[in-house]
Protein backbone atom coordinates (compact mmCIF):
# COMPACT_ATOMS: atom_id res chain seq x y z
CA UNK A 1 0.00 0.00 0.00
CA UNK A 2 2.82 2.40 1.24
CA UNK A 3 4.98 4.12 -1.89
CA UNK A 4 2.81 3.42 -4.68
CA UNK A 5 2.19 7.10 -5.53
CA UNK A 6 5.76 7.26 -6.38
CA UNK A 7 7.40 6.49 -10.06
CA UNK A 8 9.98 3.45 -10.46
CA UNK A 9 9.87 -0.15 -9.27
CA UNK A 10 11.95 -2.45 -6.60
CA UNK A 11 14.87 -0.30 -5.42
CA UNK A 12 13.90 3.24 -6.27
CA UNK A 13 10.59 2.92 -4.70
CA UNK A 14 12.43 1.79 -1.50
CA UNK A 15 14.40 4.67 -1.71
CA UNK A 16 11.81 6.97 -2.11
CA UNK A 17 10.13 5.32 0.71
CA UNK A 18 12.62 5.27 3.15
CA UNK A 19 13.28 9.32 2.55
CA UNK A 20 9.52 10.11 3.70
CA UNK A 21 9.78 7.64 6.38
CA UNK A 22 12.84 9.56 7.81
CA UNK A 23 11.63 13.17 7.08
CA UNK A 24 7.88 11.85 8.86
CA UNK A 25 10.24 10.31 11.83
CA UNK A 26 12.23 14.13 12.23
CA UNK A 27 8.83 15.93 11.87
CA UNK A 28 7.46 14.06 14.54
CA UNK A 29 10.54 14.50 17.19
CA UNK A 30 10.33 18.31 16.34
CA UNK A 31 7.04 18.57 16.62
CA UNK A 32 7.08 17.20 20.10
CA UNK A 33 10.29 19.46 20.88
CA UNK A 34 8.17 22.78 19.82
CA UNK A 35 4.58 21.58 21.71
CA UNK A 36 6.88 20.61 24.78
CA UNK A 37 8.59 24.69 24.30
CA UNK A 38 4.83 25.92 23.76
CA UNK A 39 4.33 25.00 27.00
CA UNK A 40 7.32 26.21 28.98
CA UNK A 41 7.05 29.49 27.10
CA UNK A 42 7.39 31.87 29.40
CA UNK A 43 5.37 34.62 27.70
CA UNK A 44 2.55 34.19 25.68
CA UNK A 45 3.19 35.54 22.25
CA UNK A 46 6.53 32.48 22.76
CA UNK A 47 3.54 30.32 22.86
CA UNK A 48 1.54 31.37 19.92
CA UNK A 49 5.13 31.50 17.61
CA UNK A 50 5.78 27.89 18.91
CA UNK A 51 2.26 26.88 18.29
CA UNK A 52 2.27 28.53 14.80
CA UNK A 53 5.60 26.25 14.01
CA UNK A 54 3.72 23.59 15.06
CA UNK A 55 1.05 23.92 12.76
CA UNK A 56 3.50 24.80 10.26
CA UNK A 57 5.29 21.00 10.18
CA UNK A 58 2.05 19.54 10.88
CA UNK A 59 1.25 20.65 7.35
CA UNK A 60 4.98 19.26 6.27
CA UNK A 61 3.68 15.77 7.58
CA UNK A 62 0.02 15.80 5.61
CA UNK A 63 1.72 16.73 2.80
CA UNK A 64 4.97 14.42 3.10
CA UNK A 65 1.49 11.83 3.62
CA UNK A 66 -0.35 12.67 0.60
CA UNK A 67 3.08 11.82 -1.37
CA UNK A 68 3.34 8.21 0.63
CA UNK A 69 -0.31 6.97 0.82
CA UNK A 70 -0.66 8.52 -2.97
CA UNK A 71 -4.11 10.21 -1.76
CA UNK A 72 -4.99 13.16 -3.59
CA UNK A 73 -7.20 14.63 -1.10
CA UNK A 74 -4.87 15.26 1.60
CA UNK A 75 -3.67 18.01 -0.61
CA UNK A 76 -6.64 19.55 -0.20
CA UNK A 77 -6.27 19.00 3.42
CA UNK A 78 -3.03 20.47 3.73
CA UNK A 79 -4.48 23.86 1.71
CA UNK A 80 -7.43 24.17 4.75
CA UNK A 81 -5.01 23.68 7.46
CA UNK A 82 -3.08 26.32 6.32
CA UNK A 83 -5.26 28.39 5.88
CA UNK A 84 -7.08 27.60 9.56
CA UNK A 85 -3.59 27.74 11.08
CA UNK A 86 -2.94 31.41 9.93
CA UNK A 87 -6.52 32.58 10.74
CA UNK A 88 -5.77 31.07 14.74
CA UNK A 89 -2.90 32.68 14.67
CA UNK A 90 -4.84 36.21 13.75
CA UNK A 91 -7.13 35.34 16.14
CA UNK A 92 -5.11 34.83 19.08
CA UNK A 93 -3.08 37.92 18.57
CA UNK A 94 -6.42 40.34 18.65
CA UNK A 95 -7.73 38.88 21.48
CA UNK A 96 -4.64 38.81 23.74
CA UNK A 97 -4.28 42.30 22.35
CA UNK A 98 -7.77 43.19 23.65
CA UNK A 99 -6.97 41.52 26.82
CA UNK A 100 -4.11 43.32 27.19
CA UNK A 101 -5.49 46.61 27.25
CA UNK A 102 -8.78 45.66 28.61
CA UNK A 103 -6.58 44.60 32.09
CA UNK A 104 -4.17 48.06 31.42
CA UNK A 105 -7.83 50.68 31.42
CA UNK A 106 -8.72 48.90 34.86
CA UNK A 107 -5.35 48.49 36.09
CA UNK A 108 -5.25 52.56 35.73
CA UNK A 109 -8.77 52.95 36.89
CA UNK A 110 -7.81 51.36 40.06
CA UNK A 111 -5.02 53.46 40.68
CA UNK A 112 -6.80 56.52 39.87
CA UNK A 113 -9.52 55.95 42.29
CA UNK A 114 -6.53 55.06 45.19
CA UNK A 115 -4.98 58.10 44.02
CA UNK A 116 -8.63 60.22 44.69
CA UNK A 117 -8.97 58.25 48.00
CA UNK A 118 -5.87 59.17 49.57
CA UNK A 119 -6.35 62.97 48.68
CA UNK A 120 -9.23 62.94 50.26
CA UNK A 121 -9.98 63.01 54.38
CA UNK A 122 -13.40 62.28 54.30
CA UNK A 123 -14.59 58.74 54.98
CA UNK A 124 -12.59 56.16 52.95
CA UNK A 125 -14.61 53.02 53.86
CA UNK A 126 -18.09 54.72 52.25
CA UNK A 127 -16.63 56.11 49.09
CA UNK A 128 -14.33 52.25 48.71
CA UNK A 129 -17.99 50.95 49.09
CA UNK A 130 -19.84 52.87 46.99
CA UNK A 131 -17.12 52.94 44.29
CA UNK A 132 -17.39 48.93 44.20
CA UNK A 133 -21.27 49.45 43.95
CA UNK A 134 -20.72 51.28 40.88
CA UNK A 135 -17.65 48.97 39.40
CA UNK B 1 16.84 5.00 -16.03
CA UNK B 2 19.12 7.86 -15.21
CA UNK B 3 16.86 10.38 -14.80
CA UNK B 4 15.02 8.43 -12.46
CA UNK B 5 17.81 8.70 -10.48
CA UNK B 6 18.91 12.36 -10.57
CA UNK B 7 14.74 12.90 -9.56
CA UNK B 8 15.90 10.79 -6.79
CA UNK B 9 18.67 12.60 -5.47
CA UNK B 10 17.11 16.00 -5.99
CA UNK B 11 14.06 15.46 -4.27
CA UNK B 12 15.93 13.78 -1.24
CA UNK B 13 18.16 16.74 -1.27
CA UNK B 14 15.55 19.30 -1.19
CA UNK B 15 14.15 16.94 1.38
CA UNK B 16 16.87 16.95 3.35
CA UNK B 17 17.73 20.54 3.05
CA UNK B 18 13.95 21.02 3.94
CA UNK B 19 14.51 19.00 7.18
CA UNK B 20 18.03 20.65 8.23
CA UNK B 21 15.90 24.23 8.20
CA UNK B 22 13.38 22.80 10.30
CA UNK B 23 16.12 21.53 12.87
CA UNK B 24 17.48 24.93 12.82
CA UNK B 25 14.11 26.81 13.13
CA UNK B 26 13.00 24.23 16.53
CA UNK B 27 16.77 24.73 17.65
CA UNK B 28 16.77 28.30 17.62
CA UNK B 29 13.34 28.88 19.33
CA UNK B 30 15.06 26.68 22.27
CA UNK B 31 17.67 28.48 22.21
CA UNK B 32 16.71 32.12 21.89
CA UNK B 33 15.42 33.75 25.25
CA UNK B 34 13.71 36.74 24.11
CA UNK B 35 10.07 36.41 21.60
CA UNK B 36 11.82 38.74 19.06
CA UNK B 37 14.62 36.80 18.47
CA UNK B 38 12.69 33.54 18.99
CA UNK B 39 10.23 34.91 15.82
CA UNK B 40 13.27 35.40 13.41
CA UNK B 41 13.96 31.85 13.71
CA UNK B 42 10.66 29.94 13.31
CA UNK B 43 9.90 32.79 10.16
CA UNK B 44 13.33 31.24 8.94
CA UNK B 45 11.63 27.74 9.43
CA UNK B 46 8.07 28.41 7.62
CA UNK B 47 9.68 30.34 4.52
CA UNK B 48 12.99 28.70 3.56
CA UNK B 49 11.96 25.20 5.10
CA UNK B 50 8.52 24.80 4.20
CA UNK B 51 9.93 25.71 0.66
CA UNK B 52 11.89 23.16 0.12
CA UNK B 53 10.25 20.42 1.94
CA UNK B 54 7.55 21.08 -0.96
CA UNK B 55 9.87 21.74 -3.89
CA UNK B 56 11.03 17.95 -2.88
CA UNK B 57 7.63 17.16 -3.03
CA UNK B 58 6.80 18.61 -6.37
CA UNK B 59 9.77 17.38 -7.83
CA UNK B 60 8.79 13.05 -6.60
CA UNK B 61 5.08 13.39 -7.70
CA UNK B 62 5.81 14.85 -11.04
CA UNK B 63 3.62 16.71 -13.22
CA UNK B 64 0.24 17.04 -12.02
CA UNK B 65 -2.22 18.61 -10.49
CA UNK B 66 -1.61 17.57 -6.91
CA UNK B 67 2.56 19.94 -7.43
CA UNK B 68 0.04 22.89 -8.33
CA UNK B 69 -1.84 22.31 -5.32
CA UNK B 70 1.57 22.18 -3.20
CA UNK B 71 2.76 25.15 -5.31
CA UNK B 72 -0.13 26.78 -4.05
CA UNK B 73 0.38 25.98 -0.57
CA UNK B 74 3.60 27.34 -0.49
CA UNK B 75 2.83 30.53 -1.98
CA UNK B 76 -0.20 31.08 0.09
CA UNK B 77 2.11 30.29 3.40
CA UNK B 78 5.00 32.99 1.48
CA UNK B 79 1.77 35.45 1.79
CA UNK B 80 0.41 34.58 5.46
CA UNK B 81 3.74 34.21 6.98
CA UNK B 82 4.21 37.58 7.13
CA UNK B 83 1.48 38.78 7.90
CA UNK B 84 0.88 36.31 11.17
CA UNK B 85 4.72 37.18 11.95
CA UNK B 86 3.88 41.33 12.27
CA UNK B 87 0.96 40.28 14.22
CA UNK B 88 2.77 38.24 16.94
CA UNK B 89 5.70 40.90 16.77
CA UNK B 90 2.73 43.79 17.40
CA UNK B 91 1.43 41.85 20.52
CA UNK B 92 4.90 41.38 21.92
CA UNK B 93 6.15 44.75 21.74
CA UNK B 94 2.71 46.05 23.24
CA UNK B 95 2.63 43.47 25.87
CA UNK B 96 6.18 43.15 26.82
CA UNK B 97 7.29 45.55 29.37
CA UNK B 98 10.91 44.92 29.21
CA UNK B 99 11.42 45.34 25.72
CA UNK B 100 13.87 47.97 26.01
CA UNK B 101 16.77 46.39 27.99
CA UNK B 102 19.82 45.25 26.39
CA UNK B 103 20.76 41.38 27.30
CA UNK B 104 23.76 41.67 28.81
CA UNK B 105 26.75 39.68 26.75
CA UNK B 106 29.08 37.55 28.58
CA UNK B 107 32.46 37.25 27.09
CA UNK B 108 35.91 36.28 28.02
CA UNK B 109 38.03 38.89 28.66
CA UNK B 110 41.12 38.69 27.14
CA UNK B 111 44.25 40.80 28.51
CA UNK B 112 44.95 43.62 27.30
CA UNK B 113 41.72 44.86 26.20
CA UNK B 114 39.25 46.73 28.27
CA UNK B 115 35.64 45.93 26.61
CA UNK B 116 33.40 45.98 30.10
CA UNK B 117 33.57 49.51 30.61
CA UNK B 118 32.29 49.83 26.66
CA UNK B 119 29.36 47.71 27.43
CA UNK B 120 28.66 49.13 30.66
CA UNK B 121 28.62 52.53 29.28
CA UNK B 122 25.69 51.14 26.28
CA UNK B 123 23.83 49.79 28.87
CA UNK B 124 23.60 53.20 30.64
CA UNK B 125 22.91 54.88 27.78
CA UNK B 126 19.83 52.35 26.79
CA UNK B 127 18.18 53.21 30.30
CA UNK B 128 17.79 56.70 30.35
CA UNK B 129 15.87 55.93 27.13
Amino acid sequence: MTGQGIAGTGGLAACYAGLLTGALLVLAVLIIISIIRSVLGPGISDRIIAVNMTGTMIIMMIAILSVFLDENYLVDVCLIYAMISFLGVVVLCKVYTGVFLQRKHMRANLEAIDDNLHHQDTDIVEVVEKEETEL
Amino acid sequence: MTWEWIRLIGSGGCLLIGMIFMILAVFGVNRFHRALNRMHAAAMGDTLGILFVFLGLMLMRGWSMDSLKLLLVILFFWIASPVSGHMISRLEVMTDEHLGEMMVIHREKKPGENQESEEKGKEKQHETV
